[in-house]
């Protein structure tokens, strides 16, 4: 076992030794990530994806809620670093994410 | 900048354990690296050498969400986490102020129903900021404006109906909404 994992988390930073990529040979790729979990969120992920309809839920940007959170960390001078969106079953919580996050980063795009 | 996001469901809930679950965002964000940091090729590799090889422990999946999280702006998105077992709830949100202590850059996003509310706010300490999601009418004409132009039978709508579909839905949806 390496000891950089079982040492402190302080050890991985930015200068830290996952900035090493192995070549990995291209048939141990799959079971590698296989390995690190079985489970497939994409099909949840492309429902959701082709659902969502442009524009709506944009109020949540313009939010100081949501502004703090995005805009905040270190730099922003705010330490809301984790944004909670809480609300009945129904009102379009599982969409709003994918407006506040990958609507705003096309590249993300499905 | 990388995402990776989740969805907890309560059907999958035994399955959707916090190893498990960390382990597919790990998976995401190795997606979008492109290659796999030889830290965790080796740890694969080691654990081929156990009889039927060996799964990862939550610890190990921590630090390594931690390490490949540093490496550029990330933000985690969990959905539902209402539908997360309660035992399991606990376990993610402790392993999150892991996740985010190593790693400054990264963002959480996390959607649920209102009654777990404390129970982030108590987790995350004062790290966590709340929203409250509502039926808005803003939102509703325009996901019916939307729906109506990729009608694939426009011919048969007339304006008396567009007009009753535009006045109906929304007032319907505002009286049976629930106060959050």
């Amino acid at each position: 076992m390496s000891r950089a994992f079982t040492d402190n988390t302080n050890s991985f930073n930015v200068s830290n030794s996952y900035n090493n990529i192995t070549t990995v040979i291209a048939d141990d790729e799959p079971k590698i990530l296989a390995w690190l979990s079985p489970l497939e969120p994409q099909v949840r992920h492309q429902d959701i994806c082709e659902q969502r309809v442009d524009n709506v839920g944009n109020w949540l940007l313009e939010t100081e809620e949501f502004r703090s959170w995005y805009n905040g960390g270190e730099s922003g001078g705010s330490d809301h670093v984790a944004l909670f969106c809480y609300g009945e079953p129904g009102v379009g919580k599982s969409h709003i994410w994918y407006t506040s996050l990958l609507g705003r980063n096309k590249e993300h795009d499905c | 900048m990388a995402v990776a996001c989740f969805y907890y469901d309560f059907a999958s809930r035994e399955a959707q354990s916090p190893t498990n679950m960390l382990g597919s965002l790990l998976k995401q964000l190795l997606c979008g690296l492109g290659e796999i940091p030889g830290e965790i090729v080796k740890r694969f590799q080691g654990q081929k050498k156990a009889i039927g090889g060996r799964r990862l422990q939550l610890p190990d999946i921590v630090n390594m969400c931690t390490a490949v999280t540093s490496l550029q702006p990330t933000f985690i998105c969990l959905d539902a986490l209402d539908e997360c077992a309660p035992k399991h709830r606990l376990e993610v949100l402790g392993s999150l102020v892991q996740i985010l202590q190593g790693s400054p850059n990264t963002r959480i996003f996390m959607t649920g129903r209102s009654h777990i509310r404390e129970a982030v706010e108590r987790e995350l300490g004062g790290r966590t900021t709340n929203v409250s999601i509502e039926r808005r009418e803003e939102d509703v004409i325009t996901y019916l404006r939307t729906r109506m132009m990729k009608d694939t039978t426009p011919q048969a709508m007339d304006s008396f109906l567009e007009n009753e579909i535009m006045k109906r839905i929304p007032e319907d949806i505002s009286e049976t909404c629930v106060p959050t």
